[in-house]
């Protein structure tokens, strides 16, 4: 199917296209022209031997008066017919039922018609096939003159039968000069066609190629502008708009580096206040119980929103780094089964979480990392879905695999598609969600951040069979630090 | 669309090769006709006898006597022996001999045949005969023409002068 495809695309394609094209205007004109000259040609061969014979006969008849005598005798008719016969042609000459033929043993050459013309009083020829070879029959009356200027006819008839195979060879010899310059023509209009269709399609390759680089991403592709005319039209524009396409691309590449590096700044600069205002929040905790009232619920809920700020400002500060490219992977040879349960005590989940984790499965990842994605996934199932949260561990020779999977109503399908957006918010109602709506974004860049190879670890948000939303990461099992490149 | 132009240019060009493969060497024709036959002069006597119930003219080679008289003595002897072997007849009566031809005196010149015969029961082709030989005799000694009417007269009186019919 695709090969067929793939033949028709070539055959419909710009070479064969010009090919037939300039091979059919080349035989067109070759057959107008050989073939018009050659008609021509061979109506001039022919006439001319027809005249000729025609005038040698009536030469050779002008010497066989005065007739003295009528009717003739069979020996009149013989004498008269070996006289008119020569080596290319033959007579026969008849008297009412009398008939003598000169030089041939041909039945009888001539055709009714030919012989009702000559009766009729007039000179007549005709070209016929004899035998299977062309040949020209010419016949007359002889007719005697009157004194008072007419003629009467005498009722002898002379034919004249002669060979055309002469006339037939140069006409042969013609047409096979046709052929032959019929067939150069039409070598020389496929090796013209093939030239030009070189000197079209390299330039159309050159842009088919430029075209898919610049798709590919490689926006400073230029094409050499050759010659002036409509290719290279095609071509000084394609280079416009690839200048276009890159100027533009450039500036919106550095506002987006310019705003994430404001973010960066802006989240590095808040890092010391609030690193004061922590300290200070610390004491206000310390005294909130002894505070009377609503002083009390307020240094709490300073104390509150400072962590949410500072949990933040640190999220940011993580996410920038990832975005400048300076994330840089801590490798280790890590017992994962270990990791996980150690991020589950950390945050007192451990008796919360059903756990389904094989010891033994070791792999080389970055175990800060693999916290960071645990503690987020598992988080944010206790927050936004329902308990029984459950944490499985799978493995095989290339990847690790693990399954955070919740009972609670599961993602929405429109929600699906941006779980991973930074600060994405699913229920527009919450407006305040309480974790800072990065966690996701950092977890799928730090899945993300293992690589070996070919392999990339990824992040996969889905829902369950029985409902409840199913978070899968999967790693390689092997990681080389790829540099933080992204 | 582009099946049907390819299926057109190939029409195209296999119907110009068929013309060219068909008018190729030289081909039988029709009978093409030419100037009236050559003509030539003819010595002797011309009579006109009958073959197959037509006309025929006859060359005789003897010719001492141009006169219409003596062509028509020489029709009145009837044909030779080897033009009777070649089928050749006459219907004139060997009684037309004696045989006066006499000119009239108006422009084209007519004829008038006297001889001692009974000229109403001359058969219609003894009377062409009888006038197209004089005619052509009389053509080579003064202007008779093929215009030229000739009245035979007989002893049981004249029929209606008339010309040759054969033109």
């Amino acid at each position: 199917m695709t090969q067929w495809r793939r033949v028709g695309a070539w055959v419909s394609g710009l070479r064969v296209r010009l090919l037939l094209a300039f091979a059919l205007l080349g035989v067109t004109t070759t057959v107008a022209v050989a073939g018009g000259s050659y008609f021509q040609a061979r109506n001039v061969i022919l006439q001319q031997a027809q005249d000729a014979a025609v005038m040698s006969l009536t030469d050779q008849l002008t010497k066989v008066y005065p007739i003295a005598q009528l009717p003739p005798t069979q020996d009149d008719l013989q004498l008269l017919a070996q006289r008119l016969s020569d080596r290319e042609s033959f007579a026969v000459v008849v008297y009412r039922d009398m008939r003598a033929q000169g030089g041939s043993e041909l039945a009888d050459p001539l055709t009714p018609e030919l012989r009702q013309k000559v009766r009729d009083g007039r000179i007549a020829w005709q070209r016929v096939s004899l035998s299977g070879e062309p040949a020209l029959l010419i016949g007359t009356q002889l007719a005697l003159d009157r004194p008072d200027g007419t003629s009467r006819p005498s009722g002898v008839e002379v034919y004249s039968v002669r060979n055309l195979v002469p006339e037939q060879q140069s006409i042969d010899r013609l047409a096979s000069r046709a052929w032959l310059t019929g067939g150069l023509s039409l070598v020389l209009a496929v090796l013209l066609a093939l030239l030009s269709a070189r000197g079209v399609l390299r330039p159309v390759r050159d842009l088919s190629r430029a075209a898919r680089r610049l798709g590919e991403g490689d926006l400073s592709t230029r094409l050499t502008v050759r010659g002036a005319d409509e290719l290279a039209d095609v071509a000084r524009t394609f280079n416009d708009t690839a200048g276009t396409l890159e100027r533009q691309v450039g500036e919106l590449r550095r506002l987006e580096s310019d705003a994430r590096r404001f973010v960066a700044d802006v989240s590095h600069e808040l890092r010391t206040p609030l690193a004061a205002m922590t300290a200070v929040t610390d004491v206000l905790d310390e005294e909130a119980e002894h505070l009377p009232g609503d002083a009390g619920r307020a240094a709490r809920l300073v104390s509150q929103e400072t962590q949410n700020l500072t949990q933040l400002v640190n999220d940011l500060i993580e996410i920038s780094r990832f975005d400048s490219g300076t994330a840089r992977l801590a490798l280790d040879d890590v017992d994962v089964a270990a990791a996980v349960t150690a991020t589950l005590r950390i945050r007192g989940w451990l008796d919360r979480v059903r756990t389904e984790l094989p010891p033994g499965i070791v792999a080389r990842l970055d175990p800060r990392r693999l916290d960071v994605i645990v503690a987020n996934l598992v988080g944010n199932a206790f927050r936004h879905g329902a308990e029984p949260v459950s944490v499985r561990l799978g493995a095989d020779p290339d990847w690790v695999t693990i399954e955070v999977a919740d009972r609670g109503p599961g993602l929405d399908p429109e929600v699906l598609p941006h779980v991973f957006d930074r600060l994405y918010k699913a229920d527009t109602a919450r407006t305040r969600s309480e974790g800072s709506g990065l966690g996701l974004a950092i977890s799928w860049e730090n899945a993300r951040l293992h690589r070996h190879g070919e392999r990339r670890g990824s992040l996969v948000a889905g829902n369950g069979t029985h409902g409840g939303a199913v978070f899968t990461l999967r790693l390689p099992r092997e990681t080389a630090d790829a540099g933080g490149a992204r | 669309m582009t099946g049907r132009r390819t299926g057109r240019a190939l029409l195209a060009g296999g119907l110009l090769l068929t013309l060219l493969a068909a008018g190729c060497g030289v081909r039988p024709s029709a009978v093409i006709t030419g100037r009236p036959p050559i003509s030539g002069p003819a010595q002797g006597s011309w009579l006109y006898l009958l073959a197959q119930d037509e006309l025929v003219l006859v060359l005789r080679p003897v010719n001492t006597d141009p006169s219409p008289a003596a062509a028509l003595s020489l029709l009145a002897a009837g044909p030779q022996e080897n033009e009777r072997a070649q089928g050749f007849t006459s219907d004139v009566p060997a009684g037309l001999d004696p045989v006066t031809v006499t000119a009239g005196d108006n422009k084209s010149g007519d004829l008038t045949v006297r001889a001692n015969i009974a000229a109403q029961a001359l058969s219609g082709r003894a009377v062409d005969q009888i006038i197209c030989t004089t005619v052509a005799a009389a053509a080579q000694v003064s202007a008779a023409n093929a215009a030229t009417t000739v009245t035979i007269v007989g002893s049981d009186g004249a029929r209606a002068p008339r010309a040759c019919p054969i033109r």
